[in-house]
């Protein structure tokens, strides 16, 4: 095992004047499970890829790494190479082999150990991790969430002390990061590794943590015990408290004098021991109700992919009334993304009718849907990047309509001043963080005057910030009429700020709702705060809905 | 380990060391192209398109019968017309002779070629990626690595042109709209977004390899296959069987000529050995799968 100290670390990037990392000294012990949280670009990367040699950056540094109390650069390679394991964010640029076998035994191959030992360590490691199953096959036929393991696995067959993973869950959808974090605890459980993790969604994450550290502009912020922690940026009154677990949000919000709560359970409890007795119903505000005109009608819409194949779409009819800011919520594989595509044209359905404004979606010319109908944000707003700097690539958009050179500048930056782009106009799109490249994209799409704005998960790796901006600029587009419609894992995002929510499964809405009747009716899929406070509140699902009902009813 | 793919059950000559299979499928195929001799063609025919249907099920039947036969014919009876060599003239047509010799060519060549590209066929079912892989990564290691990782990048390269395809699309930049120019002009586009995308991503993936201590000295190779006992059985069989065959063709048994007549060597019994062992050969993935069906009967019987 392994003990891991910083030395009032200070490192600046190559041709920037502000410093990545400050001062920043910090000891990690034994067996320790320590979780590094911050807001996107604060240094958490910066630091963690300090801890290993190979994967440094370039820049003028001061200060020590200290690993068992020897100094990092002192520490050869393959000793680096076995003692430190790097879990990286995205599941698929890890992965380099074809085969799941092969990329197990990548690592051992690499510290050249004898054909025996690698049989011997992959078969554990392919038994502690349960990919028997599909310990032979290609790659490519695995999820995401099975990805990520494979990650977590092969760094796992060379018995790492410590154990680093720079947002590994990101890219995850729920249920697949919440089985890869119980993975990576009960390799900190049983196996006694060192783990190091940074996240931006805590939820999960924070209770297991024996220590948290808060980074802000490349310093520490505070330090201690997720409840320390919480105490302490709850008097410091920061703004990292939105990434922080509902129930910590909730008990910042309002006067208790008891300990700030962790979990949901913990929650509940707290929340019962303030309100021993249940309370009259009492109904929230809610969205005005919808002015009644449809922007997208689906009619019992059936598609698959290929003649033989199995249906993705069945009997799918959903009215998504404009300008307005449907969500479509519900899990993996259940054809919301293919949903999407229905409605953007990409796909045709086999039976079923689609209108957009009256029309059959058919009869849209090509040019006539994608030039100011329908505005389509992938998942991956890289795929939209053409050009080497974002302005360049905004402008390319508006090449070819007769928009004369001037007009199309003044569009840009408007655009860019709505998205708060301004200083990034000359970066290249790839170098932007994921909130940023996501926010270029947008405004790619926003050039287009889309009427019909789809977004597939646009959450996806963003911290509480970055989310917020979103909302912001969402809003902003609905109040000049657009109509949004999201497909999200992001319950709580959907809860907080959309007008309807649906739940897909099976190919098809089982139930639509505005967000408060939605939520509040569900007991599984629902909100943390709904599913901390319903038995006292149930018409709360919002943080910001408990915080008012607990201070109506406490004077 | 290694036994048995996702599918479920592999037949037992696939099970088999990569080592065998790759030399089994390099004599049926060389034997199969150079052996004329119309009883090694029908034996080398038959072993194979029996191999590729016990491989590939029913349908490649159907396929084999429906194909196959008339394709065969029609070979056998386009040679004769653009050859008139032979000597023993069945007809005249447009006074050019029509020879028996020509339509035997034919048909030995047209069997020939089939028997070839049907061990193929089944050489593509057996001898999977991660077999040639570690067959070949032996020699070279390195090899072994960069073809690995190929096979990986090839995929995700595909998929990842889809979605950006899709996503262009979206905003009216498929390869599918608009006139040719702008189709070209998209196309190229996304050809070019592929490229930034691979390269940049590919940081990350040297990344991921250089944390787990790629570029270390001394680096070993992990394969999952193990020579076992039945595989030194199986090869020691391989090896007789292909012994006695070459002693054949050395001794002139395969030898045939087509032109001016037919000329064959008679029938002795060390030319039958020779076929024998040539049939065994063919038929070695079915005997196996034969013996290993016995093998389950008997114990079934006695349990």
């Amino acid at each position: 095992m392994a003990s891991i100290a910083l030395q009032s670390l200070t490192f600046t990037y190559p041709q920037r004047e502000i410093p990545a990392l400050r001062e920043v000294s910090l000891t990690v012990g034994e067996g320790e499970f320590l979780v590094l949280c911050g807001k996107s670009g604060c240094g958490k990367s910066t630091l963690l890829r300090h801890l290993k040699t190979v994967l440094t950056p370039h820049g003028r540094r001061s200060g020590e790494i200290l690993l068992d109390g020897v100094p990092l650069q002192q520490v050869d390679q393959r000793t680096q190479s076995a003692r430190i394991g790097y879990v990286l964010q995205d599941p698929e640029n890890q992965i380099v082999t074809d085969k799941v076998w092969h990329e197990l035994a990548f690592g051992l191959e690499s510290l050249g150990m004898d054909p025996p030992t690698i049989r011997l360590r992959v078969a554990e490691m392919a038994s502690f991790f349960g990919i028997q199953g599909w310990f032979e096959k290609s790659v490519t036929e695995l999820s995401g969430g099975q990805k990520q393991l494979l990650n977590l696995a092969s760094i796992m067959a060379m018995q790492p002390d410590v154990l680093i993973l720079d947002e590994p869950t990101s890219q995850l959808d729920p249920i697949a990061a919440s089985e890869f974090l119980q993975t990576v605890l009960r390799i900190n459980r049983e196996l006694g590794t060192t783990v190091i993790l940074s996240e931006h969604r805590l939820e999960e994450v924070l209770p297991m943590a024996d220590r948290v550290v808060v980074l802000e502009a490349g310093a520490i912020l505070c330090q201690g015990t997720p409840r320390q922690v919480g105490k302490a940026l709850k008097t410091l009154n920061s703004d990292m408290f939105l990434a922080m677990p509902a129930p910590m949000q909730i008990y910042a919000g309002v006067q208790s004098s008891d300990p700030c709560p962790l979990t949901v359970r913990e929650g509940r409890e707290w929340i019962t021991r303030a309100f021993p007795q249940p309370l009259p119903r009492q109904e929230l505000p809610g969205p005005e109700p919808d002015r009644g005109e449809a922007a997208v009608v689906l009619k019992e819409v059936w598609f698959r992919y290929e003649r033989h194949g199995e249906d993705v779409i069945r009997d799918l009819s959903l009215t998504i009334p404009k300008g307005r800011f449907t969500c479509i919520v519900g899990g993996n594989g259940t054809g919301k993304t293919t949903a999407l595509s229905l409605i953007s044209g990409i796909q045709r359905p086999y039976r079923g009718k689609i209108t957009l404004f009256g029309k059959e979606i058919s009869r849209y010319a090509n040019r006539e849907l994608f030039q100011g109908m329908m505005g389509v944000l992938p998942q991956n707003p890289q795929t939209l990047f053409v050009k080497k700097t974002v302005k360049l690539d905004l402008e390319e958009i508006l090449k070819g309509r007769g928009i004369p050179h001037q007009e199309r500048e003044k569009r840009v930056l408007e655009m860019a001043r709505r998205l708060q782009l301004q200083d990034l106009l000359e970066m290249h799109p790839y170098d932007l963080s994921g909130g940023e490249q996501q926010r270029a994209a947008l405004a790619k799409v926003l050039l287009l005057e889309p009427k019909i704005l789809l977004m597939d998960e646009p959450t996806k790796g963003l911290d509480g910030h970055m989310k917020q901006t979103l909302a912001a600029i969402c809003q902003d587009l609905l109040d000049q009429g657009v109509t949004i419609l999201m497909v999200s894992h992001d319950i709580e995002f959907c809860a907080r700020y959309a007008h309807r929510v649906a739940l897909f499964f099976q190919g098809s809405v089982v139930t639509e709702n505005t967000p408060r009747a939605f939520f509040s009716g569900n007991s599984f899929y629902t909100t943390a705060a709904n599913r901390m406070a319903r038995h006292r509140f149930p018409t709360a699902i919002t943080n910001e809905d408990v915080i008012e009902q607990w201070n109506r009813n406490k004077p | 380990m290694a036994r048995r793919t996702r599918t479920g059950y592999r037949d037992v000559f696939s099970t088999c060391h990569p080592a065998i299979n790759f030399f089994y499928f390099a004599s049926v195929m060389l034997c199969g192209m150079f052996f004329l001799h119309p009883v090694f063609l029908g034996i080398s025919l038959v072993g194979s398109v029996a191999y590729a249907i016990l491989l590939k099920g029913e349908r490649t039947a159907r396929f084999y019968l429906w194909g196959l036969v008339p394709s065969i014919l029609l070979m056998a009876l386009v040679n004769p017309l653009f050859n008139h060599q032979g000597v023993t003239i069945l007809l005249y047509v447009n006074n050019n002779p029509l020879t028996w010799e020509s339509i035997a060519y034919g048909l030995a060549a047209a069997v020939m070629l089939f028997s070839v590209a049907s061990w193929f066929s089944c050489y593509g079912v057996v001898m999977t990626s991660d077999k040639f892989l570690y067959l070949f990564g032996r020699v070279i290691p390195a090899l072994s690595l960069v073809l690995s990782m190929a096979l990986r990048f090839v995929p995700r390269f595909q998929a990842q042109a889809r979605v950006i395809s899709n996503g262009q699309k979206c905003v009216g930049r498929d390869a599918s709209n608009g006139n040719l120019v702008q189709k070209l002009r998209n196309g190229m586009t996304i050809l070019s977004i592929l490229v930034t995308w691979a390269l940049e991503n590919a940081i990350e993936t040297a990344d991921s390899m250089r944390a787990r201590g790629f570029g270390l000295k001394g680096r070993t190779s992990f394969s999952l296959y193990r020579f076992d006992s039945r595989d030194r059985c199986v090869l020691l069989v391989l090896l007789g069987l292909v012994a006695v065959v070459l002693l054949g063709a050395a001794t002139g048994e395969n030898d045939i000529l087509y032109f001016p007549r037919i000329v064959v060597k008679p029938l002795s019994w060390w030319s039958a050995v020779v076929y024998l062992a040539y049939g065994a050969l063919c038929l070695l993935p079915l005997i196996l799968e034969g013996l290993e069906a016995y093998k389950w009967h008997r114990l079934r019987c006695k349990a």
